[in-house]
């Protein structure tokens, strides 16, 4: 017992001297400029909110990906778009993974007047939907999006009917805003307009990513798709805090969970499979697949702790 | 070097690849869209913008009118009445005219905290409260803005209809919400930002009626004082989302003085994608817009005309039209004093996705100027 809660005790203690860096460097210098962050913010944190900024549309995953690959070093992309990369070596064979993508919007089409119409693509994470998913789209309504077009990111709001002009008239029951329903306006006032701005089919969109700190000492944090963002955060901090690795551990972040079938984990289980085991990384949350998606940073450091014993083959 | 020094060094030089690895990771820049801006684009927009970003649900529009007042001119000497609204004087003799634009916006109140700390909320002015629910929130209290969640619902999945909108600032209970500054009575509102889109079209939430009030800032600092004829007052009013109380008040204190008054208020346009387009027809782009005829007054036709030749005889793009909604200068009209209401045209009214044309707002300033100046 003493021996165990030794090497514990040693441990924990060359953590925290991991983070000690990282609070001072993180904190001096990559700060998002609209969010003052406490005194108490640690590196998990910042880079938890960072990864919630995130945009990685299921099949358009590319440009954060790269981002990743820049990250961690001694990863790639495999041929589905995967970042992978391998700490250790030998026996076991043993593989972490964390989902990249989130469902959102690719631009259908473009009206003569300049306005985008809209194809969602991925699925919500559970299966059957939760009942919220019946306003996953209308959150699109009367709000922003951001547009990743060929010539960078693009602004833009979803239409809404003005409260006023529906006054006097009839109100029916409505059913929820659907997909079918959202015009993007991008302020272009044609199609040549909108595609001089870099937008053009399959461009994809999702609501505008600000993620948000509240709860004062609590330490919530929202935005959406934030449980999937923050278990991927969690797993990248686990792997740059340099585990004492127990045979080989490969660390995938994965690609198109969410419209086609997996296909990004099975690539890399076929490619690099078989594995011992399979550890998906993980961060509960609540109001799933809004716009508040919320976490909780404990949980955040807590399943970075949590990977970083796995990685090191210790329960 | 040790092999602790040579590990160190590895974490230094890991730390500074992650440094420089999250400052490229994609972040949202707000992209440059439109090309260089004429001088009164970029005027309009730097005031305008900055009103857009002050908070100020009805009852609580300070944040709003120490703004105004701070883009004011330095000859202005603006004074506030008692209930809140910001005058401003200039020129002598009479017809006395008078030009109102309001302060507030929508949103809502803390009306009690519950005992898991979340806050049950009423409205504010008439909007689609769905649109809020599920969004980020800031709850301005005394003590400064605190940030927090409107809840999402978790039943009755219909569109316009929610249950009563409740928020969240993750305190765990009523007495640890107290302890943030919230309390029954703060107003509750989203964070918003100007965004500039294509062109000359910007975004933002409250352009009703920051619009108004920059248009009437612009006004003023462009005004030829030696060209006036007459006293002219400029207001910026509280309380018009709630039922036009703050002008209620002005037009009370004014009573039978004036002659004339022009709401500059929103001409809520049905350019837009998902409007009928069976009136208030007014395509954003193409200049201010007379609201000759609303839920709350209309204008007599010949002051229409007269307000179509003082535009044709400065140059400024007028378009005329009807469109729902009330106006502030309709609370003159019991003393005598004809309402010739100007408004430009917004998009998404009331919604947290607003959108105009810089050049509407241009338009409309110098038609203010011009109706101050020539009429």
């Amino acid at each position: 017992m003493r021996k165990t809660r030794g090497k514990v005790g040693r441990w924990e203690g060359r953590k925290v001297r991991r983070w000690e860096g990282w609070k001072v460097l993180l904190s001096l210098s990559i700060l998002p400029s609209f969010q003052r962050l406490p005194a108490q913010e640690t590196g998990v944190a910042t880079i938890a909110s960072r990864f919630a900024g995130f945009t990685a549309v299921t099949g358009y995953e590319q440009a954060v990906a790269e981002s990743l690959v820049a990250l961690l070093p001694g990863s790639a992309t495999d041929r589905a778009g995967n970042v992978v990369l391998t700490l250790g070596r030998g026996a076991p064979k043993r593989l972490a993974v964390c989902p990249l993508d989130e469902p959102g919007y690719v631009v259908g089409n473009i009206t003569d007047e300049g306005y985008l119409t809209l194809r969602r693509i991925g699925r919500p994470s559970t299966l059957p939907p939760p009942s919220s998913w019946a306003l996953f789209d209308q959150q699109l309504e009367g709000h922003r999006v951001t547009l990743f077009g060929t010539k960078g990111p693009v602004p833009g709001v979803v239409a809404v009917k003005s409260t006023h002009l529906q006054r006097g008239r009839p109100n029916p029951a409505e059913q929820p805003f659907s997909v079918d329903d959202a015009y993007v306006d991008v302020g272009a006032a044609s199609r040549e307009e909108s595609r001089a701005l870099g937008i053009t089919i399959l461009t994809p969109v999702a609501v505008l990513k600000k993620p948000l700190r509240y709860g004062g000492g609590t330490g919530l944090l929202a935005a959406p798709f934030a449980g999937r963002r923050a278990a991927c955060a969690a797993l990248a901090a686990a792997v740059l805090s340099n585990p004492k690795v127990t045979g080989m551990v490969v660390v995938a972040f994965t690609v198109q969970s969410l419209q086609t079938s997996d296909a990004g984990l099975n690539t890399v289980k076929r490619l690099l499979g078989p594995f011992d085991e399979v550890s998906v990384a993980s961060v509960a949350s609540r109001f799933p697949d809004t716009a508040v998606e919320t976490v909780a940073l404990a949980d955040v450091e807590a399943a970075v702790r949590r990977l970083v014993l796995w990685m090191e083959g210790r329960p | 070097m040790s092999t602790r020094t040579a590990m160190e060094g590895w974490k230094v030089g890991r730390m500074k690849g992650l440094l420089l690895a999250l400052t490229i990771l994609p972040t949202f820049q707000p992209a440059r869209l439109s090309a260089q801006d004429s001088s009164r684009i970029a005027e309009s927009q730097s005031v305008l913008s900055q009103l857009v970003e002050a908070y100020g649900v009805s009852g609580s529009e300070g944040p709003v009118r120490e703004t105004v007042k701070r883009l004011l001119p330095a000859w202005v000497k603006p004074e506030t009445d008692s209930a809140g609204n910001l005058w401003v004087r200039v020129g002598q003799g009479d017809p006395v005219v008078v030009f109102v634009a309001h302060l507030d916006e929508i949103g809502f109140l803390v009306d009690s905290i519950r005992d898991d700390g979340s806050l049950v909320l009423r409205t504010r002015g008439g909007f689609f409260s769905s649109l809020f629910e599920g969004q980020p929130a800031l709850v301005h209290t005394a003590r400064g803005d605190v940030p927090g969640i409107f809840l999402p619902r978790d039943s009755a999945f219909t569109r316009h209809t929610p249950p009563p909108v409740r928020a969240h600032v993750g305190a765990g209970s009523r007495a640890a919400t107290e302890a943030l500054g919230v309390a029954a009575g703060s107003t509750v509102t989203m964070p918003k930002q100007y965004v500039r889109l294509a062109g000359t079209r910007a975004t933002g939430r409250s352009f009703d009626d920051r619009v108004g009030s920059a248009a009437q800032i612009l006004a003023l600092r462009h005004l030829d004082r030696v060209k006036l004829k007459h006293q002219v007052i400029f207001i910026w009013s509280v309380r018009e989302e709630i039922g036009l109380e703050g002008a209620a008040v002005a037009a009370a204190a004014l009573g039978t003085t004036a002659r004339r008054v022009h709401a500059i208020d929103t001409f809520v346009s049905a350019d837009s994608p998902l409007e009928r387009p069976s009136f208030a027809v007014a395509p954003i782009g193409q200049g201010a817009v007379a609201r000759a005829t609303d839920n709350s007054s209309v204008t007599p036709p010949a002051y229409v005309d007269s307000l179509v030749a003082v535009a044709r005889a400065r140059g400024v793009a007028l378009q005329v039209g009807t469109t729902n909604g009330g106006n502030d200068g309709s609370t003159f009209t019991g003393y005598g004093v004809v309402d010739v209401a100007l408004g430009w045209p917004l998009r998404y009214s009331h919604s947290p996705a607003e959108l105009i044309d810089l050049r509407d707002v241009a338009s409309l300033a110098d038609l203010v100027q011009a109706v101050a100046e020539l009429w």
